[in-house]
């Protein structure tokens, strides 16, 4: 009768390979020490790729969240005329060269414009609003603040107010109410019940009653009215000059800004144009996920490379007498990529379960939380199924790779010099 | 050869002249280096089927080498071998690898089983090689070889669990487990004491006599060689075929090999 194992082998590995697999895994086995610490050095390299890759990956997560989740990620307008080049060059009749000055401009049809954006590929949310500069008073002292007026419940979508409120509320705002920032709400000495005064850069003017005052820790925030209050303040009747998108996908508002831009005439503006230097340095803490990982999977493949020119010297005399018995060069150097890839597959197992474990761990909420506060883990991280898929199988072929080398190293022997 | 055809292990029976397995014509070796060292200068041999064939020779005589070039381990300097019919210079790297599985079996002075092995394993490895798995019928055969030598209750034990003689018998039964047409064993009986070489040389004449396969074996026992069918001396290069007695008469000037034996 068969042993189990040969029976196992019988099923899973093809004939022609059963002979390499077999002695591949006995070298595996017999190999005590020397196997675990081939398979430690693949298994930290796949843990030190999960867990950085999880925390660069978090990190940017996390950042590119706390940038975008409080801004539009596209905002469609009326395009700011250019400015005009000077006519003639050698005979300049200004020194400077100025853009038109800064005035509201429709955007016709505003219904059609947002129902067309609803319908496109990564649009998540869409609000119509009237954004414009005014001054907010009470008493002497009129402070700047930008006014935008939007529906509540489609704006606290996109730029979520609501989670931000100090006091009072900001949905279901009703006509004569306003939401501003404790920055404004400190400066004119006012709190949630109280009233106060905006007049618009139209020179329109009325009086709100502080509904609720939020604070982003951002510096002097936008005073919030609804749609219909801003439209009067402004003078634009019923329109709107700008329009803001939410997105499924962040990195992809490059395409959405340029397919906005050819199906209307208005100007999309991607929030990466913005933040282009935010943008930059997340996608340097990508680039140096992959390199860390790059050189992780190359030093334990330096590491599995050398155990294995180790082994083949080891077996020299058996690789003699295995081609005394008719053993190919080929079955000579399968066996040895066999042994790496048995080293391979177990060891990336191991570090895909520890460096997940690690990182799960990490990412558990360690700090007290703050009273109003969700509690703060350690490290930011973010684990992600298909990267771990990713270090194993780079961490698969690394080694692979590594035990060519070796095994054709091994291959070459020859049988009356190993075994004179 | 199929590995599925099994032979009996009964006596082979010599009906006319056995067919000659392996033919060497003007075999020569030299070993390149600083200072070329000439070992074999033109061998002229013939080996048939069933007979059982001891090469003798002092030390460092090209005994080794020879062995090495019959089984294809080793390439000659000038000269031909032919194995089976087949001139081994016409083949390629497979084509000698199928050869040495098919159509020989190595016996050396160490044993070589492999320790990640049990003793049936170990036997099996030549077919295991090159068919990836031994057939039941293959399994059933080697391991009535592995009785026959005495190692029908070791077959699940590893290399190091046996003594020196157990495994040079493993050893045996591998050489001969692709039914190979010559077994050439290079001072099988060397690492081992007096009574385990003895009972080693009497496991390879019985199976010689069973099988019908031949055997060319190296030995510096004079008493083992004088038990073969045939003895080649190679003295400075050259070979010397002699009969038995003639042996017994030149051991005596064969001051080295007769202080090794």
């Amino acid at each position: 009768m068969k042993p189990f194992g040969d029976i196992v082998i019988s099923a899973l590995i093809p004939k022609a390979y059963r002979f390499e697999f077999r002695l591949a895994m006995r070298h595996l086995l017999s190999g005590g020490l020397q196997t675990i610490l081939t398979i430690s050095a693949v298994a930290t390299g796949v843990i030190i790729v999960v867990f950085i890759t999880s925390l660069i990956f978090g990190l940017q997560n996390m950042m590119s969240v706390l940038l975008t989740e409080s801004i539009p990620h596209v905002t469609v307008q009326v395009e700011d005329p250019k400015p005009k080049p000077i006519e003639d060059p050698n005979n300049p009749t200004s020194s400077r060269i100025e853009v038109s000055a800064s005035r509201l401009k429709f955007i016709d049809n505003w219904d059609e414009v947002v129902t067309m954006l609803r319908g496109l590929p990564n649009v998540s949310d869409v609000a119509a609003v009237v954004s414009g500069q005014g001054f907010a008073s009470k008493g002497a002292n009129p402070i700047g603040v930008t006014v935008v007026g939007a529906d509540p419940e489609l704006l606290d979508v996109i730029t979520p107010i609501t989670r931000d409120l100090v006091s009072g509320r900001y949905k279901s705002l009703s006509s004569d109410e306003i939401v501003i920032d404790t920055e404004l709400a400190k400066d004119l000495n006012v709190t949630v019940g109280e009233r106060i005064r905006l007049t618009s850069s139209s020179n329109q003017a009325d009086s709100f009653t502080v509904a609720g005052i939020y604070n982003r820790g951002q510096g002097r925030g936008s005073a919030y009215v609804t749609l219909r209050n801003a439209q009067s303040l402004f003078g634009l009747g019923t329109s709107v000059n700008i329009v803001y998108l939410k997105v499924h996908d962040i990195y992809a508002v490059d395409d959405l800004s340029n397919s906005i831009m050819a199906l209307t005439k208005y100007e999309a503006r991607p929030w990466t144009r913005d933040y282009s230097r935010n943008l930059t340095n997340m996608q340097m803490m990508g680039i140096s996920a992959y390199l860390i990982s790059a050189f992780s999977l190359i030093a334990s493949a330096f590491a599995i490379a050398s155990v294995l020119i180790v082994s083949v010297l080891q077996k020299s005399a058996q690789i003699g007498i295995l081609k005394s018995m008719g053993a190919r060069q080929s079955q000579i150097s399968t066996v040895f990529v066999f042994q790496g890839l048995g080293v391979a597959i177990i060891g990336s197992s191991v570090g895909a379960v520890v460096g997940t474990a690690i990182a799960y761990l990490l990412s558990l909420p360690t700090r007290p939380a703050v009273a109003g506060q969700e509690p703060l883990a350690l490290f930011p991280v973010k684990i992600i199924p298909l990267y771990i898929g990713l270090a194993m199988l780079a961490a698969i072929i690394t080694t692979v790779i590594a035990a060519v080398l070796p095994a054709r190293r091994a291959a070459k022997l020859n049988p009356v010099d190993v075994m004179r | 050869m199929a590995s599925t055809t099994s032979t009996p292990i009964t006596e082979v029976i010599p009906i006319g002249d056995p067919p000659i397995v392996i033919e060497t014509r003007g075999l020569k070796k030299t070993y390149f280096g600083k200072i070329d060292v000439p070992v074999l200068f033109g061998l002229d041999i013939e080996i048939r089927a069933r007979e059982f064939l001891a090469i003798v020779g002092q030390s460092g005589s090209g005994k080794s080498t020879l062995l090495n070039i019959l089984g294809a381990l080793d390439v000659p300097t000038a000269g031909t071998v032919l194995v089976n019919g087949v001139d081994i210079s016409t083949l390629d790297e497979d084509g000698l690898a199928r050869l040495r599985s098919d159509e020989v079996g190595f016996i050396f002075q160490a044993h070589y089983l492999l320790d990640e092995f049990t003793c049936l394993e170990n036997a099996l490895m030549p077919i295991t090689i090159r068919h990836g798995e031994a057939s039941d019928e293959d399994r059933e055969r080697v391991l009535k070889l592995l009785e026959r030598v005495g190692l029908g209750d070791q077959i699940n034990k590893h290399p190091d669990e046996m003594s020196g003689g157990q495994n040079q018998r493993c050893a045996i039964v591998r050489a001969l487990a692709n039914q190979p047409k010559i077994v050439l064993a290079d001072e099988p009986t060397g690492n081992l004491d007096s009574r385990s070489g003895a009972e080693v040389f009497e496991m390879m004449r019985e199976m010689n006599r069973l099988s019908g396969v031949a055997f060319v074996m190296i030995t510096h026992d004079d008493r083992l060689a004088q038990a073969a069918d045939r003895i080649l001396l190679i003295e400075d290069g050259n070979i010397v075929e002699i009969t038995n007695d003639e042996h017994k008469k030149k051991v005596d000037r064969l001051t080295p090999v007769k202080e090794l034996a």
